[in-house]
């Protein structure tokens, strides 16, 4: 049975709509997208670049950038109350003390004109009543935990003076001073050297575990997903094509692009004349994109009625979810298939 | 590259273009979307095209100064000579208020007194002028006999006038016709000696005399406390200053009037008796013999039928038509001005960029050290000094404006230097010379273009500056600043001549201005907090 | 930091040099002299007037004379306004050109900086639109036609404003307001537009949008977070309009006829008055390298990355 049941849901993501207002048309970043997220639990977001996996939690703190983007459906319900109708005010209060967010490059995600200590103890101090001493105290403890040596001096430097990876601690330490429900960990290691990077994530899988913090870690390397993620959902062209326990996905995946994800991912007992399995083709522009399965040109099971209409989403097994057409029945197809000749008729 | 130059658009299965298309083509797109660049493009268009068919249009000579028509208003619809007799009729009528004859409300009396006192001119002349006549519609004011015959004189001079113009004076030399405006010193000296009968040594030194006269008017103009042995003394040094091909550049260009002159002398009573005995139409075109072999093209018209649209400036010369030839000059000198930075900012930068180190170092701490001068001061003292020529300006300005090029280029090289096409054209072996101008420039070029388009109205603000001091562009020739700088001082009294070129100057800066920022915007929209 | 500015100090002596050398050479090169057109004087006259200024010493020695009058503060005496030495005019004109200078310089930047920061913040509204034409007029009127126009309206037309006198020579406070305004608005456009642009650029940067998910104000976001970098552009081009306010001074004491160095400016160069040109060119350069170096120890202030070394 699973460890996370719908009494202590943290986070619900429902059918959320963000679009983007290009030159070109209106560019779908986000055109449905539903998961949940419970206390503790670690959800992955997985998808090629460009699949909306950064809109749509930039959408969940209501950060995407407008004009030109715009959040025009979906609800984000948290512990209760939907942000997406939340006062400016109200918002803020979540922002940073509830839900905290860490960024892909740590480089250029701190300000570079202020000390670090400035930026923490402004954190600390927004959202939670203490003395300045008390904020610096609470924010050097925080640099100690993620390992920043010799915090207590370190903290008065300026972030140039950090490495990139000693950048991405201090994001973190920032994040999750006031103690949040809920981390949004952004492809965090990207910007980061190899060896930087299983730091970091072993820290947030740490952090996240000490503190009882749930995270939504955002990445396009499945392998990350494996060690660190209770749940998976994988994203295309701004939608969640299959949502899965992460056992359950590696085991099980039902999406053709989940398998060719999975497929392509090198294995270390593989034989090595074995030539490493590749999706053929590129993930369509998500601008005025015709009713149908986006991925159906790179998928090697394409039936017609994949390029008539977007397939429903499918329960298959305990909390897994599928949109494909080959999990749907045949009435459902040929249903789809005639509606779908109606409309273009 | 192939792909783009057949036009075979790569698509994929839905439809959507997967190749981008080149830079410039999106630049393109960008700025074609701005609609404030668009038309201050067509702007610049229209500018640039009036500049340079200003020969072609049918525009009266920015230099034939009519004196009759000094300081006439800008009109649509009346002539010259209408405008005249307006303005005689305003002088009459407020001299006969002056003198009590034309009688106004009390009212009236009291605001023109104000309005002289505040030296508002204008408003008391229309006063008067709209007074007067209704008056005598109404018939109560009549023009004394005085009045009358300056009136029917004006009128009389009005309609019988006429105005030749010289359009060219050739005369043979050696056996050939040759135009007098491509003789040299001596041969049109001689040649006007010959024509007036006297000696070559005396017509020399009458023509040092003029000049310096000219020069002694200049420089009152420009700094009226000179006076006695201070002025002798200035203009002695500008003489000295102004050297022997400019002293003889303003001879020739006297003696020209002066043959005209004689031309049109000459030529008037035989025209005349031509268009009385009704043998001739005006306006007439034709040639005319002079004594010494003189060949001259003329043409005849009546010169109080002309219009002006612009007004005239303070020597009768038609304002639209030196607006038009300021114009010429100003872009002139802002493209000129502007490519020869470019050119020099452009070698310096990329010798700088490429080659680095101790070559790098010693030219920037140069350009440095250049930024640090007050360069426009010191382009003010040249220009005083060095004599004020359009030349000058060029150079002078030209020579301090390049810094800015020279560290941009510099900054594009130094980044464009690590890119690997560039260590491939290093690796197959291509020079120094040819990597930077076979690949880095061309690769900065969009930059430098975008750059150049910003810097044209700074240049052209720079000229008129000068211009405006009266250290730029001299008469006969005009700018937009010099055309500004001389209206300035009776602005109050003829503020068309003011606000006209104002306006054309500052239309065609607001439009670079847009150009500019849209194609900034277009090709290098990363770099929008750069000025 | 004090290392910083040492060596900034002594980097603004080689183009001081510089200056007074070029000026030097310049107006001696050139044809004609301040003495030439007295030639009615007797030889006798003439050669004692130019032993009285050196002039018949050879350049180099006058210019090593030159530079060490210089060096000790003494500009030499006026060649053409007999009676008086350099400092004296430079003296009584200065604080009139500074006094307008600054408070240009001030409006230029109250103004400018305010609605810069306005319109970013309130991008296409109205707020935005109507200071960013008047920015985008600031840049392409000209000064000598603004300040003229601002004269016939204002002096002519509506009377408000007395049509010529300074208001440090005994006449009303309010004789400077349209030479400032006239001074200001060049540069109050280009900072707006600059703060504008920059200001935009600094709050789509990642920085701003870690601040906003830690959920901060939008008011704290722009005055602490974003106002620093922002300000950096308008600080290094603060070096240039403290330049080109020099030169537009010139113009404004043409038409607003303040007392002040411009005028004495155009004035000299027109006279060949060597001492007084050159004595004017250092001055407008000391101002001119002072201000430089206050905008790279401000800038050096405000960027943490720029090292003093």
């Amino acid at each position: 049975m699973n460890k996370f049941n719908n009494a202590n849901v943290l986070l619900e993501v429902k059918d959320l709509r963000t679009y983007f207002k290009t030159d070109n048309g209106i560019l779908k970043a986000v055109d449905g997208v539903s998961f949940t997220v419970h206390e503790g639990e670690t959800v992955g977001l997985v998808g090629e670049s460009g699949c909306g996996k950064s809109v749509t939690n930039l959408s969940i703190m209501r950060l995407v950038p407008s004009p030109p983007g715009k959040i025009v459906g979906g609800e984000v319900i948290y512990k209760g109350t939907d942000i997406m109708t939340l006062s400016e005010k109200e918002l803020r209060n979540i922002r940073g003390n509830k839900i905290s967010m860490i960024f892909q490059d740590p480089m250029t995600s701190l300000n570079p004109y202020l000390r670090i200590s400035t930026q923490m103890i402004e954190t600390i101090r927004l959202h939670q009543d203490v003395t300045k001493q008390e904020a610096r105290a609470k924010a050097i403890r925080m640099l100690q935990l993620v390992g920043i040596p010799s915090a207590e001096s370190r903290i008065d430097c300026y972030p140039h003076q950090f490495s990139g990876g000693m950048r991405q601690r201090v994001m973190i330490a920032m994040a999750l001073s006031c103690n949040a429900d809920l981390l949004i960990a952004d492809e965090p290691t990207t910007a980061l050297d190899v060896t930087i990077q299983a730091q970091i994530l072993e820290l947030i899988k740490k952090i996240s575990q000490e503190m009882g913090t749930a995270v939504i870690l955002i990445t396009h390397d499945l392998g990350v997903v494996a060690g660190m993620c209770d749940k998976v959902c994988v994203m295309y062209a701004g939608r969640v094509v299959e949502s899965a326990n992460t056992d359950d996905l590696y085991e099980n995946p039902m999406h053709p692009y989940t398998k060719g994800l999975i497929a392509s991912v090198p294995k270390m007992d593989g034989s090595r004349e074995e030539r490493l399995f590749s999706i053929e083709g590129q993930p369509p522009n998500v601008i005025d994109l015709p009713p149908c399965c986006p991925f159906h040109p790179r998928c090697n099971r394409t039936c017609e009625v994949c390029t008539h209409a977007y397939p429903p989403v499918k329960k298959t097994g305990d909390d897994h979810y599928v949109a494909c057409w080959l999990h749907c029945s045949e009435e459902e197809r040929e249903e789809a298939l005639k509606a779908a000749r109606k409309g273009e008729n | 590259m192939a792909i783009f130059r057949k036009k075979e658009i790569a698509t994929n299965e839905f439809d959507q273009v997967i190749v981008g298309t080149s830079l410039t083509k999106e630049a393109w797109k960008r700025l074609k979307k701005n609609k404030l660049a668009v038309v201050g493009g067509v702007i610049v268009i229209i500018y640039a095209l009036v500049a340079l068919c200003a020969d072609l249009l049918p525009l009266y000579p920015y230099d034939q100064a009519v004196t009759s028509h000094r300081n006439l208003r800008p009109s649509l619809t009346k002539t010259a000579g209408e405008l005249m007799m307006e303005q005689e009729m305003k002088n009459l009528f407020f001299q006969a208020w002056r003198g009590g004859r034309l009688e106004l409300s009390d009212e009236e009396d009291a605001q023109i007194e104000t309005w002289i006192q505040q030296s508002k001119t204008n408003n008391v002349w229309d006063l008067v002028y709209a007074r007067g006549m209704q008056a005598i519609e109404e018939g109560t004011f009549e023009w004394n006999s005085s009045e009358q015959r300056r009136i029917d004189n004006l009128l009389e001079d009005i309609e019988t006038e006429t105005l030749i113009t010289i359009n060219s004076v050739s005369a043979p030399v050696d056996g050939e016709m040759v135009s007098i405006e491509d003789m040299d010193y001596d041969t049109i000296l001689s040649l006007y000696a010959q024509l007036i009968g006297a000696d070559i040594e005396l017509v020399s030194q009458s023509m040092y005399n003029e000049v310096s006269a000219a020069v002694t008017n200049e420089l009152r103009a420009n700094d009226s406390s000179l006076t006695g042995e201070d002025l002798t003394a200035a203009v002695e040094m500008e003489m000295d200053a102004m050297g022997e091909t400019a002293f003889q550049n303003r001879a020739v260009q006297n003696i020209i009037g002066y043959i005209e002159q004689i031309a049109q002398r000459s030529a008037s009573s035989d025209i005349n008796s031509l268009i009385t005995s009704g043998q001739a139409q005006l306006p007439y075109r034709g040639t005319f013999d002079l004594s010494n072999g003189l060949h001259v093209e003329l043409e005849v018209s009546r010169v109080h039928e002309r219009r002006y649209i612009c007004g005239t400036d303070y020597l009768g010369r038609d304002l639209l038509s030196r607006i038009i030839y300021g114009s010429q000059i100003s872009i002139a000198i802002g493209l000129v001005g502007t490519i020869t930075s470019i050119f020099i900012g452009i070698l310096v930068g990329a010798l700088a960029g490429y080659l680095g180190g101790k070559v790098d170092y010693y030219l920037m701490r140069f350009v440095d050290i250049m930024y640090g001068l007050p360069y426009m001061l010191l382009v003010i003292i040249c220009m005083a000094i060095f004599g004020r020529n359009i030349i000058n300006l060029f150079f002078a300005l030209a020579l301090v404006s390049w810094l800015t090029i020279a560290r941009m280029v510099r900054g594009q090289i130094m980044s464009l230097k690590n890119q690997e096409y560039v260590e491939a054209a290093r690796s197959m072996g291509g020079s120094t010379m040819h990597i930077i101008f076979r690949h880095m420039i061309p690769n900065s070029l969009s930059i430098i273009i975008v750059y150049s388009t910003i810097r044209i109205p700074a240049f052209i603000m720079q000229e008129s500056f000068l211009s405006f001091l009266g250290l730029g562009v001299q008469a006969p020739y005009a700018s937009w600043g010099s055309l500004i700088g001389d209206a300035v001082s009776s602005m109050a009294l003829y503020p068309y001549k003011l606000i006209i070129p104002s306006i054309i100057m500052v239309i065609f800066l607001f439009s670079m201005n847009f150009l500019g920022d849209g194609l900034r915007d277009a090709f290098d929209p990363q770099s929008k907090n750069q000025l | 930091m004090t290392k910083y500015i040492i060596k900034r100090l002594i980097g603004m002596i080689p183009t001081l040099f510089i200056i007074v050398t070029l000026s030097f050479f310049i107006v001696r090169i050139a044809p004609g002299g301040p003495f030439d057109g007295e030639r009615a004087l007797p030889e006798a006259v003439k050669r004692n007037i130019e032993a009285k200024y050196h002039m018949d010493e050879p350049l180099i020695v006058q210019y090593g004379r030159y530079m060490f009058d210089v060096i000790r503060g003494d500009l030499g005496p006026s060649y053409k306004y007999k009676d008086y030495d350099v400092n004296t005019l430079i003296g009584v004109s200065l604080p009139n050109s500074v006094v307008l200078g600054s408070m240009a310089m001030a409006v230029a930047l109250l103004f400018g900086i305010s609605l810069g920061v306005l319109a970013a913040v309130r991008q296409n509204t109205l707020l935005d639109y109507i200071p960013m034409s008047l920015a985008a007029l600031g840049l392409s009127i000209p000064l000598f036609v603004f300040a003229p126009f601002l004269q016939q309206v204002f002096c002519m037309t509506l009377g408000w404003f007395p049509t010529t006198g300074w208001f440090m020579n005994d006449a009303p406070v309010r004789t400077a307001v349209l030479p400032v305004i006239a001074l200001s608005f060049a540069y109050y456009a280009d900072i707006a537009r600059l703060t504008r642009s920059s200001m935009v650029e600094t709050l789509r940067s990642d920085y701003i949008r870690t601040a906003r998910a830690k959920g901060m104000k939008n008011s704290t976001i722009i005055f602490k977070h974003a106002m620093k970098g922002a300000m950096l552009p308008v600080v290094s081009y603060l070096g240039p309009a403290f330049a080109g306010i020099l030169t537009g001074s010139i113009v404004v004491e043409q038409v607003f006829l303040v007392p002040g160095l411009g005028k004495f400016f155009v004035q000299s160069s027109f006279n060949r008055d060597y001492t007084l040109i050159v004595g004017v060119v250092i001055v407008y350069s000391v101002i001119l390298i002072v201000m430089n170096f206050i905008v790279d120890i401000v800038y050096a202030y405000l960027d943490p990355r720029i090292s003093y070394k």
